[in-house]
């Protein structure tokens, strides 16, 4: 048997030493793709590539949240029974409930910096949704209007974005 | 609306009680190559067991530990799963049961109130809770961005992939609702890592002025990054005993008393609701609170699981007024913001008056209840999963009036490669009695209070 048996060899690609005083540190590359699913919130998702913002309702009479959920669930957190999806009539304008200008962003971010962040409440809505703002420099109270990138869309929750209320309707990114 | 129920307002309560008797840190610095984690973990360990007074030697000592409580946060940091069986067995404490404990910021507090569980249930008499990250595993910014995967994965990492921008907008919305200054927030700020100067643990210590904090490099803003807490390697760890073994093995024990409180992830899904109400206030203290067009509570102004924590942990100790009550807190400072926005949630005032806390003078040594002599997450230290046992360590440490022994001894200061300063000086808090800290996760997600009283 020990005959027959190959000698194992290495192969796998030396580490770099990033470092060697006062303790040896290499470097461990990772790189990796994971499958996430958007669940049964596929349709937000689709949506935003058709230009359209879907959120979710509960219909169930004996439940007292019946306001729209964005960012949607599939089901009620209250009373725990699947939610009906429902889409926002256009032009959907909402109200800036707060902002924050984004200078420095983690690894991977796809927008360029400095960008502003904001928190949209929308009529009917029981929940603040967060996006970003196109142009424009915002102020809490102020009005913006949802815009999507249907185009080479990212498949992300960046397919949604807002411009300032009103607007020059032709500007595009 | 999110309701609650009788069976929901239930007091926690131990079936016993629970001791708090040793701590244990390190030297907390962002980059920390010449240590692997567990050896961290040691270091903390063998000052808990050797620094602390104990009466019994260390080897006697972990004759008696029979449960472990083991707190990190993210996987990606130490890329190890199951690193708890690492450290407990580097610590040589096989084959005791360990568990590990991950619920983001707040996991050192989770990871004490484990621990706490298995004394007050009779599972363990001697337990140890103990907490690590190493978070110099990878660059800064992908570090920012695995902190950020700490966000709604779907609806909020992709819209900044840093955690300052989940807490910027709560800045702009509170000083918006409730005239919060930027320089309020910095004397926070600046009130943290000047405390930190004074900590041999420190690893953003300085003596900044206001003017300082708000003309450095802007993160998000508002938040400038001397308003933000630091990304830190290290360890932590703390003694928990039943009464007879608390008294056995020293003679400056501390009960303690722990409960958390958890609300959704997205701030944008936290729901107008009613406000729990502390021992000290009255339904008619926040009738006009909710005056501005679009306020609810706890919106971005407030953190729900912070209060529900605090109103649970109050009634547990029997606390009835906080500000009276406690001679210090050690709060979760990850944000100068986010330190402000739980004095209201923990009553240190009523809620739209949290500066005053700062502004009154209260919040300083010498002031009514300091808060945040160890330096905090700003000055001192955030390696996530050891950080809420750090700051129950360093309440623990005041009650037992031992802060100048931990934070005054030049050969701490030397051990570390550090110059203990020229003008370094004392916070002992004097005799200090009740003590709280607070330990916080995701954008108040999670919350634990922990509430260490002297027993001695």
């Amino acid at each position: 048997m020990a005959s027959k048996r190959k000698t194992t060899k290495y192969t796998g690609k030396p580490a770099k030493v990033l470092q060697s005083e006062p303790a040896i540190v290499i470097e461990w590359p990772r790189s990796l793709a994971h499958r996430h699913t958007y669940g049964k919130l596929s349709p937000f998702f689709k949506g935003l590539t058709e230009g359209k913002l879907l959120a979710t309702k509960c219909v169930n009479r004996e439940c007292g949240e019946h306001r729209l959920w964005l960012p949607p669930r599939a089901d009620c957190p209250d009373c725990n029974q699947p939610m009906v999806w429902e889409e926002l009539p256009q032009p959907i304008i909402g109200t800036v409930h707060t902002y924050a200008r984004v200078e420095y962003a983690g690894a991977g971010i796809e927008l360029t910096t400095p960008y502003f962040q904001i928190d949209v409440e929308l009529p009917g809505v029981c929940t603040i949704f967060k996006g970003y703002l196109q142009h424009g420099t915002p102020e809490i109270g102020m009005k913006v209007k949802a815009c999507f990138r249907t185009e080479d869309p990212s498949n992300t929750i960046l397919d949604m974005y807002w411009i300032p209320v009103p607007s020059d309707a032709d500007v595009r990114s | 609306m999110i309701t609650l129920k009788e069976g929901n307002w239930r007091i926690p309560k131990w079936n016993r009680k629970v001791f708090a008797v040793a701590g244990g840190l390190t030297n907390y610095r962002k980059f920390c190559p010449e240590m692997k984690i567990e050896e961290q973990a040691m270091v903390a360990f063998r000052q808990m067991l050797e620094n602390n007074d104990l009466r019994f030697s260390p080897v006697e000592i972990k004759g008696l530990v029979n449960f472990l409580a083991c707190g990190s946060f993210a996987d990606h940091f130490q890329d190890q799963l199951l690193c708890e069986a690492k450290v407990t067995d580097y610590l040589g404490l096989d084959p005791m049961y360990d568990i590990g404990i991950k619920t983001g910021g707040a996991t050192g507090g989770s990871t004490v109130l484990t621990a706490a569980m298995a004394i007050a249930s009779g599972y363990a008499d001697v337990a140890l809770a103990i907490g690590w990250e190493r978070m110099s595993e990878v660059d800064t910014r992908t570090g920012n961005y695995y902190i950020a995967t700490a966000a709604c994965k779907d609806f909020e990492t992709r819209l900044s992939r840093i955690y300052s921008a989940y807490y910027a907008p709560m800045a702009v919305r509170f000083a918006w609702a409730y005239n919060l200054s930027e320089e309020t927030r910095a004397k926070v700020a600046v009130k943290n890592h000047l405390y930190a100067y004074y900590s041999p643990y420190s690893q953003q210590p300085g003596k900044y002025t206001i003017q300082d904090v708000l003309n450095s490099p802007m993160s998000t803003y508002p938040l400038r990054f001397l308003e933000c807490c630091a990304m830190t390697d290290g360890a932590a760890c703390m003694l928990l005993c039943d009464e007879k073994t608390a008294y056995k093995l020293t003679d400056k024990p501390c009960e303690l008393f722990i409960a958390g409180g958890s609300h959704t992830l997205r701030v944008a899904d936290r729901r107008d609701m009613e406000i729990p109400l502390l021992p000290h206030e009255t339904p008619e203290m926040y009738r006009g609170l909710r005056k501005k067009e679009g306020q609810r509570w706890p919106g971005f102004e407030s953190f729900a699981a912070a209060r529900f924590a605090a109103y649970f942990a109050y009634r547990m100790a029997g606390i009835t007024n906080p500000l009276k009550e406690l001679d210090l807190v050690e709060l979760h400072d990850a944000f100068t913001i986010s330190d402000i926005q739980t004095y209201g949630d923990i009553g240190l005032r009523p809620y739209g008056q949290e500066p005053d806390y700062i502004e009154s003078g209260d919040a300083y040594f010498g002031g009514k209840c300091p808060a945040n002599l160890s330096g905090g997450l700003i000055g001192t230290m955030h390696a996530v999963g050891a950080t809420g046992i750090f700051s129950g360590v360093e309440c623990l440490w005041q009650l037992q009036g031992k802060y100048d022994k931990f934070h005054g001894d030049r050969r701490i200061w030397d051990s570390f490669g550090k110059k203990k300063p020229e003008d370094w000086k004392s916070l002992q808090v004097p005799n200090a009695k009740q003590a709280l800290w607070i330990s916080h996760a995701g954008v108040g997600s999670h919350v634990t209070a922990g509430i260490l009283r002297k027993a001695f």
